[in-house]
């Protein structure tokens, strides 16, 4: 077993580990937590599959600023273990059918699909995920998305303020 | 370079006055009768420039593409936006903000414009979050209200969710096609199960924008909460955007798995009639109830969808003109009369027609519109989407369809009779209509009453959708 298959199953076990842990933890902060660990996880495929500004973008933005945000939310508002709402246990059973046949479902579907069969990810190789390439591609190909992107951010920031304003 | 300007025209045009609008407020105080001439003049300007100079074509390798009736359809939400303008002037008179509402809004016109162009499934995603991620911000704008920034949230948690529902789609078929121009993905999809259940995710989030029944849960309490304007943008110019979008999609990049889509859509309008008509019964508050009734029509509306294509098209773009002005006109009133007293409860407007009698007129004649009696356009909207549902000859559907146009009548004729003929010791007082919300309740007026009997408006609009079948597609 090469290095890369090793650190793929390992980087698989962890992501999918912490992720139910999120799930799981009774307090709020020790799911933020748990799902830090998942976005490194992420961040690992990303390397693995050679696009390292992917993997940079998602520990920046991600695992730093949102979680950063979630952590400051969660403390201000002082949720903890006690005051988790408790959810009745026939919610707690439509949730598990509706979500076990929603992963039955996908589980089958991505096996049928005729597309995949026989396909592996390609592992270290590819350089599509570059830093140059992708700004090549960012410029010239999907330049309108990006130009379009602009006026998104605009009218964001003239919303937060409007909203953010006492009066 | 002349192509890219005449091409963008309308974008361009959007973008210009958004940045004016910028300008202005950068600049000195300027009082707010003053922004609101301006803003108006502006939105007239840009809804006559779409009558110009139009070609058709293709812009950055198919990630822009415009024919006339896309043109059309933007001219139609260009309409739209001015009349809602034209209407609010009482509410944003006394607004602090009104520079920055205009932003708002203009900036999701942008992104229904992009939407309603795009070639590309990234191009369609970016025009879709950019038409209703400021619109979340603009239902705040009662910013005294708690009402209004619950509505706000709800928004914008329930457009995210199926923004998140949308992107899935999206991925799973760039996965299994590898590309995501429209037309590649037309000719790669199959019946294979991967896609199908892309598609289905894909169709979900196309749901929750158009507010299909079982994605529909928002829609009322964001309506609700929301400034009368904002509700009104919400449940015309961004559905019909929408709308618009749904129908090239269907009938173009899925239509190799159209016999599955078309069982979805069957199950989904069914469901969508009944259901908005039944919690219409209910209401009590009239924006909770055109909110309810905005379900239903859009049940007729996935009736006609299920038609063949360019049957199809036509009435869903024919109704969707008819249904802008009606909506527009009900909520027109409710604006003014929000605005002046507060009052939203339909009790409020027993006996109005004492007190306002041309304004429970206009009122009476949007909902006898959107119920679809005869000498309005709303009849004739509804009777053509029914014909196009009754072309793949399933009188079931459309049966109960027409069952369903029955029962409405019910809950709009109560309002109706609720003006005319309840008794009321306390009517609202008599509302002084300003100049610009009187030519707005006019325009509608005469929309109601000139689009259902002018027919040369839905042989144009015919014509169109012809031409389009073909003509976007075959550049590749």
């Amino acid at each position: 077993m090469s290095i890369t298959v090793v650190l793929f199953w390992f980087l698989t076990a962890l992501a999918l580990l912490s992720a139910i842990m999120v799930l799981l933890s009774k307090n709020p902060v020790h799911s933020v937590l748990w799902l830090i660990v998942v976005f490194f996880a992420i961040s690992g495929h990303y390397i693995l599959l050679n696009a390292q500004f992917l993997a940079i973008v998602n520990l920046i933005v991600y695992a730093g600023a949102i979680m950063v945000l979630f952590l400051f939310v969660i403390m201000l508002m002082n949720l903890n273990a006690e005051t988790e709402p408790q959810k009745n246990t026939w919610l707690k059973l439509a949730g598990a059918i509706s979500g076990g046949s929603l992963l039955l479902i996908l589980v089958s579907v991505i096996r049928s699909a005729t597309d995949m069969t026989g396909r592996t990810a390609q592992v270290g190789e590819g350089n599509i995920g570059l830093i140059s390439n992708l700004g090549k591609a960012l410029f010239s190909e999907y330049v309108v998305p990006f130009e379009i992107s602009s006026v998104l951010f605009l009218s964001a920031m003239v919303g937060a303020v409007v909203i953010g304003k006492k009066d | 370079m002349t192509d890219f300007f005449i091409l963008m025209k309308q974008e361009l045009i959007i973008m210009v006055i958004i940045f004016i609008l910028l300008a202005i407020k950068i600049g000195r105080y300027r009082s707010n009768e003053w922004l609101l001439d301006m803003v108006n003049l502006l939105l007239l300007v840009n809804f006559a420039a779409g009558f110009f100079f139009n070609k058709e074509g293709m812009l950055f390798n198919d990630m822009f593409r415009t024919t006339s009736l896309i043109v059309l359809e933007k001219n139609i939400l260009s309409l739209g936006i001015l009349i809602i303008s034209l209407q609010s002037y009482s509410w944003l008179k006394n607004h602090k903000h009104v520079l920055e509402f205009y932003i708002l809004l203009l900036s999701t016109l942008l992104g229904m414009f992009f939407m309603i162009s795009s070639g590309n499934l990234l191009m369609f995603y970016l025009g879709l979050e950019l038409s209703t991620i400021p619109l979340a911000a603009a239902a705040n704008f009662d910013l005294q209200k708690k009402k209004s920034s619950e509505a706000a949230m709800k928004l914008i948690i329930s457009s995210a969710f199926s923004s998140g529902l949308l992107l899935f789609g999206i991925s799973l078929i760039y996965g299994t096609t590898g590309t995501l121009t429209f037309t590649g993905i037309t000719t790669h999809i199959t019946h294979d199960p991967l896609q199908l259940f892309a598609f289905i995710l894909l169709l979900a989030g196309f749901a929750f924008k158009i507010s299909v029944v079982p994605f529909h849960l928002w829609t009322a309490d964001v309506y609700e909460g929301s400034p009368v304007a904002v509700t009104s943008y919400l449940s015309v110019i961004s559905k019909g955007a929408v709308l618009f979008v749904f129908v090239s999609v269907l009938y173009t990049v899925f239509k190799p798995i159209s016999d599955s889509w078309y069982n979805m859509l069957f199950l989904l309008s069914v469901l969508t009639i009944i259901i908005g008509n039944l919690f219409a019964i209910r209401q009590t508050n009239i924006k909770r109830f055109l909110a309810f009734s905005s379900i239903a029509q859009v049940g007729f509306i996935l009736v006609g969808i299920t038609g063949t294509s360019q049957l199809g098209t036509t009435s869903v773009i024919y109704f969707v003109l008819i249904y802008l002005f009606s909506n527009l006109a009900a909520f027109g009133v409710v604006s003014l009369v929000s605005a002046a007293t507060g009052k939203e409860d339909i009790n409020d407007y027993k006996n109005f027609y004492q007190t306002n009698p041309v304004l429970s007129w206009v009122l009476a004649i949007g909902l006898f519109s959107l119920a679809g009696v005869p000498p309005t356009a709303g009849f004739f909207g509804k009777f053509f989407l029914l014909m196009s549902g009754a072309g793949q000859g399933n009188y079931f559907l459309i049966t109960i369809a027409a069952l369903n146009m029955v029962i409405s009548f019910y809950y709009y004729l109560r309002i109706v009779k609720a003006i005319f003929m309840d008794a009321n010791d306390h009517p609202i007082e008599k509302l002084a209509i300003p100049g610009f919300p009187k030519i707005a309740l006019y325009m509608c007026v005469a929309g109601i009453v000139l689009t259902g009997l002018v027919s040369y408006l839905y042989d144009h609009i015919h014509s169109l959708t012809q031409v389009a079948d073909t003509v976007p597609f075959i550049g590749k």
